[in-house]
């Protein structure tokens, strides 16, 4: 072996381990979340569970365990509010995002003022925005429900989606719609027949974008809901953490469940995700 | 182009604009107008104007400075750390075996929602059952009391920062470097320059744009770090991991219900974060990227 082929094999192992280090917490969450509850605490932990168990997430039928309880049945409506939230927000936020982008993309309206005033709204820090919410949301008997959450919601996912939809559009050619204006079609009609149909894979990326966004929100969750009507899943392993004695399996189950549907969708879009993320700082 | 389409056009954005006036520019007024008041949502009759005294009152709170002295901590440390180890990174993957593979499995910690990482690090850092004492002491160390010490805590805290946003830096660095011009490297090693010189005076030049924008992207970030607080220290020991947003949290909406005090502590973060985030797309040059303007 040549003494390039070696480095390149010592900086692979170096990669692995770094990498091994990175998804520790995670391979550890996974785990716990089906380990017996005879492996939760131990000294030596338990890095392979002596046997896979589904009762952390199923139930055993016995009680509760410190201040939480021993499975996680109860997360059922919490899943519901999720997704319920995280549904809305993603396609709400992705049409009017479409329209905005679209708008702006095409006629340059606001210019880079308004396309900066935009943006903006997807940095701002969420406690800022809650705490006044929150007082607003009490006043007009908006707390906890779904709303109380699309709403804010709306905010980050719209601003990112309008930034990723207007370089999409801005890769349509003009000519196409100008085709459609001959043939006598309305802006609106040009946009709604001509231009979405091509931008689908865009107006994808931007609501799986958003749907990842609200789904793991905490902060805004955390203040703005106070009960299982419309708590979501962050907030249900939020609300346990504190305990004085927090089941270890359960919680993973839930926290597994939490990050599932991220983690899948987050792979399948990957290239478009990195482009919102980073702000087209990577193409 | 028509004045039809421009009314169109306009149309088309006012769902937008209004989302952000009545989201944002609505709240953020309120907020601004609480701040100077006492409203107190667990007293009756307050909210009376009481001019500049919450933001004089910051100035004289032990708890609120230290919670501002710890989010700059994480900005003046987790970040650099950040920074090093994603470039670091960036080159040990580039030009690997798998490396489109290795590349999307170290996008996992970014991806997992802040509360679950924050859980799955409360339990490694558990003093008895932790798998990060166990591993100590299998090398030897003492078992470290990771959330009961000032300086350990604040460590923690930082780390589960750091892993969660190392991999957002490092996948930006890899591509800033897959995209470097062939050309002017190329020149570079006919030029007699190679590894450690090739890297500090001809790439590292070449990434400086957008070392900046990733810089300014991980402060902007790292200055309303809440999630990860409150799902492992709660801020503790006493309220040495306690940063900007958790602190405004607690005083507003969990132990106290000073809206008045907790809205001025958001209008100095918003203020902070405001700069940061003009200055930013500014440096992004919007107008150029999104096609808007020429220069």
């Amino acid at each position: 072996m040549s003494r390039r082929n070696v480095v390149r094999l010592i900086r692979f192992c170096v990669a692995l381990l770094v990498l091994a280090i990175f998804l520790f917490p995670i391979y550890w969450l996974v785990i716990t979340a089906f380990k017996q509850e005879s492996e939760w605490f131990t000294t030596p932990p338990v890095f392979w569970p002596s046997k896979f168990t589904l009762s952390n997430f199923l139930g055993t039928g016995s009680t509760t365990f410190g201040t939480t309880t021993t499975s996680i049945a109860g997360i059922v409506p919490f899943l519901r509010n999720s997704v319920v939230v995280a549904t809305t927000t993603s396609i709400v936020s992705t049409i009017i995002a479409a329209f905005a982008a679209y708008s702006i993309a095409r006629t340059k309206i606001g210019g880079t003022g308004l396309a900066g005033w935009f943006i903006s709204m997807r940095f701002l820090p969420p406690i800022a925005s809650a705490i006044p919410l929150y007082v607003i949301f009490s006043k007009i008997s908006l707390l906890n429900t779904w709303w109380a959450l699309i709403l804010p919601y709306l905010v980050p996912t719209t601003a990112l989606s309008i930034w990723l939809l207007i370089s999409f559009f801005n890769e349509i050619p003009q000519e196409i719609e100008e085709a459609a204006y001959i043939d006598g079609a309305s802006r609106t009609q040009a946009f709604l027949q001509v231009v979405l149909p091509l931008s689908a894979p865009g107006l994808a990326a931007a609501a799986i974008l958003a749907f990842i966004q609200s789904w793991g929100e905490f902060l805004l969750a955390l203040v703005l809901t106070s009960n299982a009507s419309a708590q979501t899943l962050p907030v249900y392993l939020g609300r346990y953490i504190t305990g004085w004695r927090v089941a270890w399996g359960p919680l993973s189950a839930a926290g597994l469940v939490t990050m599932l549907p991220v983690i899948v969708f987050a792979l399948i879009t990957q290239r478009y995700l990195i482009r919102g993320l980073t702000l087209g700082a990577v193409k | 182009m028509t004045s039809t389409h421009k009314r169109t056009g306009f149309f088309m954005v006012l769902p937008a604009i209004v989302l952000f006036l009545v989201m944002t520019v609505y709240p953020f007024a309120y907020m601004i107008y609480n701040s100077f008041t006492n409203l107190d949502l667990s007293k009756s009759g307050t909210g009376q104007f009481v001019g500049l005294r919450n933001y004089t009152d910051i100035v004289r709170d032990q708890l609120a400075l230290s919670s501002i002295e710890f989010t700059a901590l994480m900005v003046l440390i987790a970040v650099p750390v950040e920074m090093i180890l994603g470039l670091a990174l960036s080159y040990l993957i580039r030009g690997l075996f798998a490396e489109k593979a290795l590349r999307s499995l170290f996008l996992i910690p970014m991806m997992v929602p802040a509360a679950v990482g924050g859980f799955g690090w409360k339990m490694l850092f558990n003093f008895i059952f932790g798998p990060i004492n166990y591993f100590l002491n299998l090398i030897g160390l003492q078992s470290i009391e990771w959330f009961g010490k000032i300086n350990t805590a604040r460590t923690a805290v930082m780390i589960v920062e750091i892993w969660q946003w190392t991999p957002f830096v490092f996948l930006i660095l890899y591509a800033a470097l897959q995209a470097l011009p062939k050309d002017i490297l190329d020149a570079g090693k006919v030029d007699g320059a190679d590894g450690w010189r090739l890297f500090l005076h001809i790439e590292l030049p070449l990434l400086r744009p957008i070392l900046y924008v990733t810089l300014l992207l991980r402060i902007i970030d790292v200055l309303r770090t809440f999630d990860s607080v409150y799902m492992t220290t709660y801020g503790g020991p006493g309220s040495a991991t306690s940063t900007w947003s958790f602190y405004a949290y607690k005083v507003t909406v969990s132990y106290g219900w000073n809206i008045g005090y907790g809205s001025a502590l958001c209008v100095i973060l918003v203020i902070v974060s405001g700069i940061l985030i003009n200055t930013l797309t500014r440096v992004l040059n919007i107008g150029r990227e999104l096609g808007l303007s020429k220069e």
